[in-house]
């Protein structure tokens, strides 16, 4: 029975990069934003990864009252089709192993104090990346008085990754970008 | 939930006769408020003791409770109680009046356990006091609450630079040897929020205490005076992985309250993308509870079969989460032939799939040491905290909403309501996966039987005053949705209780003797949201 299990798996190979479900010639997907090759995105982020972060740049997630969306697609990114760690990125347990953090949720009240507990537990310096939209500016609850706006509002926040939730592609393509930019160069290789 | 022995399929008029003898004093007003819903005005002094006799004799299931503020103008707050009356598609709502400056009423929770929560929601949310409540501790109001604030008051004004750090109390457990583990609200996986405090003798578990309300975004509040587009944005977004349940439940309150009927097409729909949303839900918990026993290829195997349907979901629908598929009065997309075989074609990959992933982790010994036996949760005791879906079939219990209160197009489908007696993580485990079948077989019904129309039906104006229940089996149980209009046709007032609402409670008796280690999979196997549940 076991191998049963592992002979499939073997034979199939590594799904990583393939398509979960490839449409059939003339049939077309429902609109929607563009979709970026994962393969391309992700080899690039290697490099950059590497060149940053030497090879392994390790995040932490924190909810901050989100509704569970984001949370899939960053379990969907550590799943076989996507395999983010084979890009050098992982997401780990403590914060005090993290060169940044996750955030998701807009902040609610109630969880104020554990984000800036876990924050003051991660060590200087550090990323903190926006996910989702609530965790940008408090998207579709801003105006609620049980919220901040985004995490934006309790600490610096270097990567901003829009969408209700960022599809896993989405988020690789985000971070590439970030990781391009000056700001966030800056943040890697040591902000006072 | 159970017809009695003589065969009584119609129990609701058995508890309206029941209520009209028994407690002739007590009634105030009865009258029929929809075509499933009756509705029995009571005292509030008298509210337990009929609310227990609906449970208790007649067949009724809390499927929910919470307050009103009417102050404005009957100056009076509103508790209503509602059950379903299963197996007739029926809803007894029990309303009482409580006076404005003594908000105050003899709790249900002693006769009626599965109002437990719900009954300390309301008196955080709108200061309405059950007397003699067992455990009357706030649930979404931490301590650090401002003493008096009440959020879904109308009057209520939103405190300035207040610090909300949650401060609560838990019930000791002493004696020697007895530690404490606290655990969250921040953990180590990508999870929700929430605090658990596990009070332990060595290995062993005595008690474990649920602290939710982390995630608690005020939502209902939110919903005060918006719109239908704005609300529906809303229920979508209580919670990322149940999105189209709560989209279904409200949409469906939203037409009841309007009156609208939708058209078959629309009806197909949305039960072909409900059963989607379950197969995908069913499949993450297949791969979580594999995760945490270890069972690492069985994990990855549902995983890959997760993502596969959320992309052909993407695909077909336009959003992996199915957001935006269901609107008040229909649907907003519609599948053409070629999408139909092409999803049948995906699905029936799943078909051959999950039976075999889960013969293979079942049919080994380290897989069956860690599930067999463990966190088993008494049917007895399911049925007393209302609590419904995967964790109460897993029990023995009979209950499923598609079949109890039929909706979108369950009436004109075929399918199973699978049960298993044992109620540990192997029989929650082995039930999603025939769940999934049935998903399965449900999907292909509908596409083979697709009507043609049109795909909604434009809402009016929605009826001042007027309200609608919307009841949905999502794939963790009956998510409730209760929706009022107001003077312009607004959202007055916006109450939602999900499944996972009613089964918290319910976990922390399943852990009961098990061991520590064991309880992330316990857990697991429910596969409870904190999200829909804090609202």
């Amino acid at each position: 029975m076991n191998w049963e299990s592992l002979r499939r798996a073997l034979q199939r190979g590594s799904l990583a990069g393939r398509d979960a479900a490839p449409l059939p010639e003339g049939l077309v997907p429902a609109p929607r934003e563009d979709h970026a090759e994962v393969e391309l995105l992700g080899e690039a982020l290697r490099v950059e990864v590497r060149r940053l972060f030497r090879g392994s740049f390790r995040l932490r997630h924190l909810d901050a009252g989100s509704c569970n969306g984001c949370e899939a697609e960053l379990q969907a990114l550590l799943g076989p089709f996507y395999d983010l760690q084979r890009f050098g990125l992982d997401l780990v347990a403590s914060p005090r192993h993290a060169d940044g953090l996750l955030v998701t949720g807009p902040v609610t009240r109630h969880l104020e104090e554990a984000v800036r507990a876990t924050d003051e537990a991660t060590p200087r310096p550090r990323l903190v990346i926006a996910v989702g939209d609530c965790a940008c500016d408090g998207g579709f609850c801003a105006d609620s008085f049980a919220v901040r706006r985004g995490v934006g509002e309790l600490l610096p926040v270097d990567v901003r990754i829009p969408g209700c939730p960022p599809e896993p592609a989405e988020i690789l393509r985000a971070l590439l970008a970030a990781l391009g930019r000056e700001r966030v160069r800056v943040s890697a290789a040591g902000r006072a | 939930m159970n017809a009695d022995a003589s065969g009584d399929l119609f129990p609701l008029d058995r508890a309206l006769r029941g209520i009209r003898e028994r407690f002739a004093d007590a009634v105030i007003d009865a009258e029929r408020t929809s075509l499933r819903e009756h509705t029995v005005v009571v005292p509030a002094a008298r509210l337990a003791e009929v609310a227990g006799a609906v449970v208790r004799e007649w067949g009724g299931a809390l499927l929910t409770l919470f307050a009103l503020d009417e102050r404005d103008p009957h100056g009076r707050f509103r508790l209503h109680a509602l059950f379903s009356m299963a197996p007739e598609d029926a809803i007894l709502t029990l309303v009482a009046a409580l006076p404005e400056h003594a908000p105050e009423y003899p709790s249900l929770t002693p006769a009626v356990p599965a109002a437990h929560w719900l009954e300390r929601e309301a008196q955080d949310l709108l200061g309405v006091t059950p007397l003699g409540h067992p455990d009357p501790r706030p649930v979404i109001a931490h301590a650090g609450w401002p003493r008096g604030m009440h959020p879904l008051r109308r009057d209520f004004v939103p405190p300035e630079g207040t610090s909300w750090a949650p401060r609560f109390s838990c019930i000791p457990v002493e004696g020697e040897g007895v530690f404490e583990i606290p655990v969250g609200p921040i953990h180590a996986g990508v999870i929700e929020p929430g605090h658990f405090r596990i009070s332990s003798v060595g290995e062993t578990m005595l008690q474990l205490e649920v602290r939710l309300g982390w995630a608690w975004r005020g939502l209902e509040k939110l919903a005060e005076g918006a719109s239908l587009t704005r609300g529906l944005a809303l229920a979508e977004r209580l919670c990322g992985t149940c999105a189209l349940a709560h989209a279904l439940a409200f949409c469906q309150a939203a037409e009841e309250l309007a009156g609208a009927v939708v058209p078959p097409r629309a009806r197909a729909l949305r039960s072909l993308a409900a059963e989607l949303e379950r197969a995908a839900s069913h499949l993450g918990d297949l791969a979580g509870i594999l995760n945490d026993v270890a069972w690492v290829t069985g994990a990855a195997e549902f995983t890959r079969l997760q993502e596969i349907v959320r992309r052909a979901s993407g695909q077909l629908f336009g959003h992996r989460f199915l957001r935006g598929v269901c609107v008040p009065g229909g649907v907003q997309r519609d599948l053409d032939d070629a999408q139909q075989l092409w999803l049948r074609r995906v699905l029936g990959e799943l078909r051959a799939d999950v039976p075999r992933a889960l013969r293979a982790a079942t049919g080994d010994a380290s897989v069956i040491d860690r599930v067999a036996g463990t966190g088993a949760l008494g049917g007895e005791i399911a049925r007393g905290l209302g609590v419904t879906g995967v964790a109460a079939r897993a029990s023995g219990l009979s209950v499923d909403g598609r079949r109890d209160h039929p909706y979108a197009f369950y009436r004109d489908l075929d399918f199973q309501v699978v049960r298993r007696e044992a109620g540990d993580v192997r029989a929650r485990l082995e039930l999603r996966a025939d769940e999934i079948h049935e998903s399965l077989n449900l999907i292909d019904q509908m596409i083979l039987r697709l009507p043609g129309g049109p795909l909604a039906q434009h809402l009016g104006e929605l009826p001042p005053g007027r309200w609608g229940i919307g009841v949905v089996e999502s794939p963790r149980g009956l998510h409730v949705h209760w929706l009022r209009a107001g003077a312009r046709g607004e959202i007055a007032d916006w109450r939602v209780r999900s499944a996972s609402h009613a089964i918290w409670p319910a976990l922390a008796l399943a852990v009961h003797g098990n061991i520590v280690p064991d309880f992330p999979l316990i857990n697991r196997s429910f596969g409870l949201c904190y999200a829909c549940t804090d609202k």
